[in-house]
């Protein structure tokens, strides 16, 4: 048998299908992962958000009904394709914006793989809005490094490396944040009154 | 998915969504801004629309509530089928409605003076960076009243990232910030008892305020209940356009200092021909401000880039956007490759008629630095 990787052993999953031969395999083989599954159908407006994967059937109402807004997924989702022989229809699929998708009839190799992916990706786009996030922060504390700097070169005759160095050695000493206590010397040098 | 139509084969709407509060404590100014866009529109369905398609608006009233923004940006794009929206007027706004367009690739028009430090592939910003506005008020307000300010604003982002950058423009002009407070975005008359008694305390030289919506009134009126001076001690704004003193009354806001790209009648022939057709539509009392001005020339951009490219796909319509240029009502205006607009640069007074005189203005548009990378 396949080796399950830790990340998606024991999640709790959604299951949003009909319960027909296909849907009880799909229930079955996520099971086997000791997966908690949920199951719905048909699938309820909001859809649940509070679980780590949700495999939905590309219903038409699907991205609507997805709890919450593009582009900030609360959990992996993974889109059931129709069969084979209905039409498809791919601006549905580009709404709902999902980290997998996966073929009637579904397998159980299919299964595990739409299940890995869909937690990677997942994984890796929240790591990836975080740097975003971090990268935002430190554009902004770095005019109040720049000034924090200038303060420390003239009040305390420091060499610009120097008074980096004493700020970030002071920032890990007190485990805040280089611009947090960029911020505090500025402040405090301005309450002070000097210029 | 490119949704390329050959001319001539439809004669569908061109939907675009429009995001701006009718009610609620921001629709003094969104409404102003809603005001803009449909002009603009109407101006081009009037002339023919872009290849004989009309520019159908598909509007909502998110209510100045800020999560109503990301749930109808998302149902614009995901129900309406709609790729460019046209909205917003606070940062807390458009951080809501950021995540839909980056996700869905669409492009929000955002006709707003905010707090720079931002950048997305899916927004083109059409208001002032804090380089267009607060570094040459500051220096005017040193150089006419003092050293001394004193920071009041509403209790949201941009207020707080805007006294942020204010603060360094401050320093490095060689003057100081002796008092700072913030009230809620609600905030009522008697919420602003304690900021005057604090500043008759604090004896600043001039007030330098980010209060915005419904609040603006209340503060220009504490302080002239406060018996405060605006020869003396004026009160300076990069937010409180002729909508919010025609809200407070021409008297309470006389006096009062405010820089923007745009007031009504400072861009000559242009401006002239705009302002008498927003009076037409919306009567002779009505007038234009800085974020009618931004909501309006936008929709002309949209629509020339519209014209070329005759695609609503955002891949296929964003590169003809960025670097494109137009003679909007303030004067020349183009869009650079940071998503950000070269605008004019004014600092106007407001007087005994609502109007603001124009007391300083740049010679030609500056180009917009958001991350203020060429300012201390």
């Amino acid at each position: 048998m396949t080796r399950l990787p830790t990340e998606v052993s024991g999640l709790d999953v959604v299951v949003a299908a009909a319960r027909d031969a296909s849907g009880e395999t799909l229930i079955r083989e996520l099971q086997r992962t000791r997966a908690r599954v949920r199951h719905f159908w048909p699938p309820p407006d909001p859809l649940p958000s509070d679980t780590d994967a949700l495999f939905c059937d590309l219903v038409p109402s699907l991205p609507a009904r997805l709890p919450w807004l593009p582009g900030e997924p609360k959990a992996a989702l993974v889109v059931l394709m129709p069969p084979t022989e209905t039409a498809l229809d791919l601006d549905l699929l580009r709404k709902a914006a999902p980290e997998a998708v996966l073929h009637r009839p579904f397998t159980a190799p299919a299964i595990l793989a739409a299940l890995v992916l869909a937690r990677s990706r997942f994984a890796y786009e929240r790591r990836l809005r975080g740097r975003i996030e971090r990268l935002d922060m430190t554009l902004r504390s770095m005019h109040s490094v720049e000034r924090a700097k200038a303060i420390l070169m003239g009040a305390r005759k420091m060499q610009e490396e120097d008074a980096y160095r004493f700020i970030r050695s002071q920032a890990m000493e007190r485990r805040v944040s280089v611009g947090a206590v960029a911020t505090a010397i500025v402040d405090a040098h301005e309450l002070i009154g000097l210029r | 998915m490119a949704r390329l139509q050959h001319r001539g084969m439809t004669s569908e709407p061109w939907r675009v969504g429009v995001l701006f509060s009718t009610t609620g404590f921001m629709a003094v100014i969104e409404e102003t801004q809603l005001r803009g866009t449909l002009l603009a529109i109407d101006e081009i369905n009037a002339a023919g629309g872009i290849d004989e398609r009309e520019i159908m608006p598909v509007l909502y009233n998110p209510a100045s509530e800020t999560s109503a923004f990301g749930h109808y940006a998302k149902r614009l794009m995901v129900t309406d089928d709609i790729t460019t929206i046209f909205g917003c007027y606070t940062s807390s706004s458009r951080k809501a409605v950021l995540p839909v367009v980056e996700r869905l690739n669409g492009l929000l028009w955002y006709p707003t003076l905010y707090e720079g430090f931002e950048f997305s592939p899916n927004v083109i910003y059409t208001g002032a960076a804090p380089n267009q506005n607060s570094v040459a008020l500051c220096r005017f307000l040193i150089a006419n009243y003092g050293l001394r300010f004193y920071f009041i604003g509403s209790d949201y982002i941009y207020p707080r990232e805007s006294n942020r950058i204010m603060r360094g423009i401050i320093r490095s002009n060689g003057g100081e910030v002796a008092g700072e407070r913030y009230v809620g975005l609600r905030a009522k008359p008697a919420d602003f008892l304690p900021v005057m008694r604090d500043i008759q305390e604090l004896r600043p030289d001039v007030i330098f305020s980010t209060v915005v919506g419904d609040a603006t009134v209340a503060l220009y009126q504490a302080c002239a209940d406060a018996g405060l001076d605006p020869k003396v001690t004026p009160i300076a704004s990069l937010t409180t356009t002729e909508a919010e003193i025609r809200a407070m009354g021409f008297d309470v806001g006389e006096g009062h200092i405010t820089a923007a790209p745009y007031f009504q009648g400072s861009g000559g022939e242009r401006d002239a021909s705009f302002v008498s057709r927003y009076k037409k539509r919306y009567g002779e009392d009505e007038p234009t401000n800085m974020c009618v001005e931004a909501a309006y020339f936008q929709v002309h951009i949209f629509a020339k880039a519209l014209e070329a490219t005759n695609s609503m796909d955002t891949d296929i319509l964003r590169p003809m956007v960025l670097g494109s240029s137009l003679d909007a009502p303030q004067g020349r205006v183009s869009i650079d490759a940071s998503h950000h607009t070269s605008l004019w640069t004014r600092i106007g007074r407001a007087n005994r008629r609502g109007q603001f005189e124009v007391l300083q203005q740049s010679r030609s548009a500056v180009l917009a630095d958001p991350f203020m990378i060429g300012c201390g």
